[in-house]
C-alpha cells in the first residue's frame, strides 16, 4: 500500500482499493466456463436422451456432425442424430459428455467438500488450542500428506467397487491435511489479534471464537483451498477411472479415456472418442484454476494490487 | 490430427523403448500375452492354481507328450510316439521318445512320468492342476521300462489321451523331471534358479529373464532334437528364431502401436477396429482368414455362469429369466463388431460337435438369438416379484439384483458383461458389472464367492461331447466356501436334474468314440441341463489373433493350416518350429 503512494506515477493495474474485489476477471472468467460446462449439461439433461450415454444404446464408432471416418469396410459419415459422434461400445458422445462432465465435477466437489470439512474442523482445533491436540492433528495430518494417496486408492478400489460418492469419499480421505495445515496456520496467528482476545474476554465459547468470530475471516482462504482440492480431487478421480476403476456403468469422462485406449480409439482415428471428454476436462481444469487464482487475489489483497 | 499424430507417435515411442529386446530383432520373436501383469515372475510351478505357464514355458520349454491338429483331428506325437489302449479302454500304454533329454542332459524317461502321475494321484485336495483329472480316472501307472509306460483306468476311457496329453485345448499335463521335484513340497516349491538351470524343461530354449510383464528365452543349440528332429511333425533341426520374448502389452492401444511398427510378431487377440488399424500401418500384418470376419473360432464359447447356491439365482425359473432376457445378437454387434456367432448349446460349433448340437436344438432345447423380455419378465413376476418405482423389480423389500464378475485384463469379457447389464436392467433387475484382479475372479470362481461371473467353463469338447459335460456332473460339486476342483461345476449345480444328468454322463463316459448310442444320450442328459439353465451360453469364443510377417514367415493361417494359431496354447511349439526369417 505505502509503494503505490509514495509513487503518483505508478498506477494499479486492474482495480483501484474502491473497486469490487469480487469482480476479478480470473474469478469471473473461471465461473464463466464452470457454469457453461453446467449449463450444458443442464439443458442437455433435457434435450438430449440421457440413456444414449449407455453401452449399446447407438451404432458404433459414428464419427461427429460433417465429419467422415474411413476403414477397410467403408466409410461413415456423421449425421445429426449423434452431433458428437459415437463410441466403440455404442455411446452417443454428446449424451457421454452431459452425463460425465457434471458427475466429474460432483466427485471433485464431493471429495473436496468433504475434506474441506474435516479440515476445518481440525485445523481450528489444532491452531486454537493448541497442546496436546495440536500436536496429535499435526503429526496426523503430516503423516498422512506424505501418502501417496494414488497408489493407496488404486488398491482399494481394486478390490472394493465403489458409487461415484464412495469414490469421491475415498479421495477424501486424502484432501483433508491440506486444508488443515492452511487453516491452522491461520489460526494461530489469528487467535493473538485483538478481536480474538476480546472475544475470549467477553467470555464466549471455544466454538462461537473458532466459528463465529474466526471463521469469516477465513472465508477467501477457505474458497481458495476449496477449489485447489476440487483440482486435486478431480485429478485423482480422473486418474483412477483411466486406469478403469470407479464407477462402471454411467460413464464418466475419465471412463470414457480409458474405454478408448483399451479398444484403440486412438489408433483408430476415432479422435472424438477421447478427443471430447480431454476438452472438457481441459476446460473445467482451466476454469477452476481461474477460480483459484482469482480467490487468491481477492484474500491476499497485495496480489490484486500489482503495479505496472 | 498432427496433434493426435504428435501424440500417437510419443506413446508408440515409450513403448517401442520399453519393448525393445536387447535382443536383434530379426533372431528375436515377440508373443504378446493377455490377463495383466505376471504377479509371480519367478514362479515357475504350474501346477499351483493360478500360477502362470502361458507366459512362454509351456509354448518354448515345457513340450507336451503329443498335439492335436484342429485341421486334421490327427493326434500327433511329440515326446511321446504312441498312446494305446486295450480293448477294453481301460488300460493305456505310453511309448516316449527315444533320445529325449531334459536341458541339463539328464534323459527324460519313464521314471519322469510315473513320479508325475504319483504325485497328482497323492494329492489329497485334488486342487494341484490335472489332479482331479487324473484322480477321476487313473489307478496307478507303471513303469514298463525306460520308454514304456502303462496307465491302469477306474473304468474305460476312449479320451484318455485325447483329453489329458494332447494339448486339447490350451495345455495339458507337464511331465515333470523327477531329479529336480523329488523331495519338493509341490504346494510351495517355486521351480525356480538360475543358477541350477530350473525352470527346466526339454524344450529346445531356455528361460533368460522373467519379470512380471516380460519373459525372454534364449535357444538352446544342445537341444535334444537337434540331430533326430520330429519327423511326425514335419520338425527338424533347431527352430530358426534363436529368441523369444513374450510380452504383456495391456491395452489395445499399445498392442496396435507396436504391431504397427513391426514389435510385435504375434498378437493374442484384438478387436476388428484395432485389427484395420494396424493392418492400415503395417500391411505385412495377417490372420487367420484373409478377409472378413479375420477370425478363428476358439474352442471355449463364452458363458454367463451363475451361482446355482445362491439366492434367488438358486431357482432355475429365475435363472431361465435371465436366459430369456439376453439378447445375444445384440451383444454380437456391440461386443464382437458382428465377428462371431451366439451359441446354440454349452458347445463349440466345430464340425465334430455339430450332430450332437443339431440333435439337441432338434429335440427343442434352442436358446434364442434375440431376447424374449416378455417371458423373462413373466417366470420373474411368477417369483413373486414386482416391479417397483424405480423400475426394478422388488419381492419383500429386496431389489432383484445380479452381480456379475469379470477378469480386470480380458476386455472382451467386460464388453459382454457391459452389455448384458444394460439388457438386465431395462428389463428391471437392478444388474451391475465388477472387474476383479485376475487371481481373484479365479478364486472367486472356486470358492464360489460371486452371483454371476463372465467366463468360459463348458470349455472341453472338441469332436465329442463328453468333456464339457463332465464339468459339470456332481461329482464336482462343493459347497461354497470349498474349492471346485479345476473350476469344474463352480456353478455348483445339484439337485434332481443333475443327479440324473450325471448318471447319464458317467456311463457316455466310458463308451468308445463315435458310439451310436451317445448322441441319444447326450440328448436326455442335456434336457436335464437345459431344464435346470445353471449357466448360459452367451456367444461362441472367437479369436482375431495377427501375425506380422515382416521379420518372421510362417504362421498358420487358413490357408497355411498345419495347425491353429493360438500362441498361448502348448502347442505352440509347432508354430515355432514352422518359422521361417524373412531377412529384414
Amino acid at each position: 500500500m505505502a509503494t503505490i503512494s509514495a509513487n503518483p506515477k505508478r498506477k494499479i493495474s486492474r482495480f483501484n482499493r474502491f473497486d469490487n474485489p469480487w469482480l476479478n476477471p480470473f474469478l469471473i472468467t473461471g465461473v464463466f466456463l464452470i457454469v457453461i460446462i453446467l449449463l450444458g449439461a443442464f439443458i442437455g439433461q433435457f434435450t438430449w436422451d440421457s440413456d444414449l450415454a449407455l453401452v449399446g444404446n447407438s451404432p458404433l464408432k459414428q464419427p461427429p456432425v460433417g465429419v467422415s471416418h474411413t476403414t477397410l469396410r467403408g466409410t461413415s459419415v456423421g449425421t445429426w442424430e449423434h452431433p458428437l459422434g459415437t463410441d466403440g461400445d455404442g455411446r452417443d458422445m454428446l449424451a457421454v459428455m452431459i452425463v460425465g462432465a457434471p458427475r466429474t465435477l460432483a466427485i471433485g466437489f464431493i471429495a473436496a467438500a468433504a475434506g474441506m470439512g474435516f479440515g476445518i474442523l481440525l485445523g481450528f482445533m489444532a491452531g486454537f488450542m493448541g497442546g496436546r491436540v495440536d500436536d496429535v492433528i499435526r503429526i496426523a495430518s503430516d503423516t498422512t500428506i506424505t501418502i501417496p494417496s494414488i497408489l493407496v486408492l488404486i488398491v482399494i478400489q481394486s478390490v472394493i467397487p465403489v458409487n461415484l460418492v464412495g469414490m469421491a469419499l475415498l479421495i477424501s480421505a486424502f484432501a483433508w491435511p491440506g486444508p488443515t495445515r492452511l487453516i491452522r496456520g491461520q489460526v494461530l496467528s489469528m487467535k493473538e489479534s485483538g478481536y480474538v482476545k476480546m472475544a475470549r474476554i467477553s467470555g464466549a465459547s471455544t466454538f462461537d471464537i473458532m466459528f463465529k468470530e474466526m471463521m469469516p475471516n477465513l472465508i477467501p482462504y477457505l474458497a481458495a483451498s476449496f477449489i485447489g482440492n476440487m483440482q486435486g480431487s478431480i485429478l485423482a478421480a480422473i486418474g483412477l477411472e483411466v486406469l478403469g476403476l470407479g464407477p462402471q456403468r454411467v460413464p464418466t469422462l475419465g471412463k470414457s479415456i480409458y474405454w478408448s485406449v483399451q479398444l484403440s480409439g486412438l489408433s483408430q482415428g476415432l479422435w472424438w472418442w477421447w478427443g471430447f471428454p480431454a476438452l472438457i476436462l481441459v476446460v473445467i481444469f482451466v476454469g477452476l484454476l481461474l477460480i483459484n487464482l482469482g480467490l487468491d487475489e481477492i484474500s491476499n489483497p497485495r496480489l490484486r494490487q500489482k503495479v505496472e | 490430427m498432427k496433434l493426435s499424430r504428435l501424440f500417437m507417435a510419443l506413446i508408440t515411442f515409450a513403448l517401442i523403448a520399453l519393448a525393445f529386446a536387447q535382443t536383434p530383432r530379426n533372431e528375436t520373436v515377440i508373443f504378446d500375452i493377455d490377463g495383466g501383469n505376471v504377479t509371480a515372475p519367478t514362479n515357475f510351478n504350474w501346477m499351483v492354481p493360478g500360477t502362470a505357464r502361458n507366459q512362454g514355458m509351456h509354448q518354448a520349454v515345457w513340450e507336451p507328450l503329443f498335439i492335436l491338429n484342429y485341421e486334421t483331428g490327427e493326434i500327433m506325437p511329440y515326446l511321446g510316439t504312441s498312446f494305446t489302449a486295450n480293448e477294453s479302454l481301460d488300460v493305456w500304454t505310453l511309448k516316449i521318445r527315444d533320445g529325449v533329454k531334459w536341458a541339463d542332459g539328464e534323459a527324460f524317461n519313464a521314471d519322469d512320468v510315473v513320479f508325475t502321475l504319483n504325485l497328482l494321484l497323492g494329492d489329497e485336495t485334488m486342487t494341484l492342476g490335472g489332479a482331479a483329472d487324473m484322480q477321476q480316472w487313473v489307478t496307478d501307472v507303471a513303469k514298463v521300462d525306460d520308454l514304456t509306460v502303462q496307465f491302469n483306468l477306474k473304468a474305460p476311457n476312449p479320451r484318455f489321451q485325447l483329453d489329458y496329453w494332447s494339448v486339447r485345448i490350451w495345455g495339458g499335463i507337464i511331465i515333470l523331471p523327477e531329479h529336480v521335484w523329488a523331495g519338493q513340497d509341490p504346494f510351495t516349491f517355486t521351480n525356480y534358479d538360475p543358477a541350477k538351470g530350473w525352470p527346466l524343461g526339454t524344450g529346445a530354449y531356455k528361460l533368460t529373464s522373467a519379470s512380471e510383464t516380460r519373459f525372454t528365452y534364449e535357444r538352446d543349440d544342445n537341444w535334444w532334437g537337434k540331430d533326430v528332429g520330429i519327423p511326425e511333425m514335419g520338425i527338424s533341426g533347431l527352430p530358426a528364431p534363436k529368441y523369444l520374448v513374450w510380452e504383456v502389452t495391456g491395452a489395445e492401444e499399445n498392442k496396435v502401436q507396436l504391431a504397427s511398427q513391426g514389435e510385435l510378431d504375434s498378437i493374442m487377440d484384438v478387436t476388428l477396429g484395432g485389427f484395420e488399424a494396424m493392418v492400415a500401418n503395417n500391411p505385412n500384418i495377417e490372420a487367420w482368414v484373409d478377409g472378413m470376419p479375420y477370425v478363428w473360432f476358439d474352442p471355449c464359447p463364452r458363458q454367463l455362469s451363475v451361482n446355482n447356491m445362491v439366492a434367488p439365482w438358486d431357482n432355475a425359473e429365475m435363472r431361465w429369466a435371465l436366459n430369456d432376457l439376453m439378447d445375444r445378437q445384440q451383444i454380437i454387434d456391440v461386443a464382437y463388431e458382428g465377428t462371431t456367432i451366439p451359441s446354440q448349446t454349452m458347445f463349440v460349433e466345430y464340425g465334430g460337435l455339430l450332430p450332437y448340437i443339431n440333435a439337441i436344438t432338434g429335440a427343442g432345447m434352442t436358446l434364442g438369438t434375440t431376447a424374449d423380455v416378455e417371458k423373462g419378465k413373466a417366470l420373474i413376476e411368477k417369483n413373486g416379484y414386482a416391479l417397483n418405482s424405480n423400475g426394478f423389480y422388488e419381492k419383500d423389500g429386496k431389489v432383484l439384483s445380479i452381480e456379475i464378475q469379470t477378469h480386470e485384463a480380458f476386455i472382451e469379457k467386460a464388453r459382454i458383461a457391459a452389455v448384458l447389464v444394460e439388457q438386465y436392467r431395462k428389463a428391471g433387475i437392478d444388474a451391475s458389472t465388477r472387474a476383479v484382479a485376475g487371481a481373484t475372479w479365479d478364486e472367486n470362481k472356486r470358492f464360489g464367492n460371486y452371483e454371476g461371473v463372465l467366463d468360459w467353463d463348458a470349455c472341453g469338447s472338441i469332436n465329442e461331447p463328453w468333456n464339457s459335460m463332465n464339468r459339470f456332473t456332481s461329482r464336482f460339486l462343493k459347497p461354497i466356501g470349498e474349492a471346485s476342483p479345476g473350476t469344474n461345476n463352480h456353478v455348483r449345480w445339484s439337485g434332481a436334474n443333475n443327479d440324473a444328468y450325471s448318471a447319464i454322463v458317467e456311463k457316455i463316459g466310458v463308451l468308445p468314440l463315435g458310439d451310436p448310442s451317445i448322441e441319444g444320450m447326450v440328448v436326455e442328459a442335456y434336457q436335464h441341463l437345459y431344464d435346470d439353465m445353471p449357466f448360459i451360453p452367451i456367444t461362441q469364443a472367437r479369436k482375431l489373433v495377427p501375425f506380422d510377417t515382416t521379420y518372421w514367415t510362417g504362421w498358420p493361417t487358413q490357408e497355411n493350416n498345419y495347425n491353429h494359431p493360438a500362441t498361448w496354447w502348448m502347442s505352440t511349439h509347432q508354430i515355432i518350429h514352422n518359422l521361417k526369417p524373412t531377412g529384414n
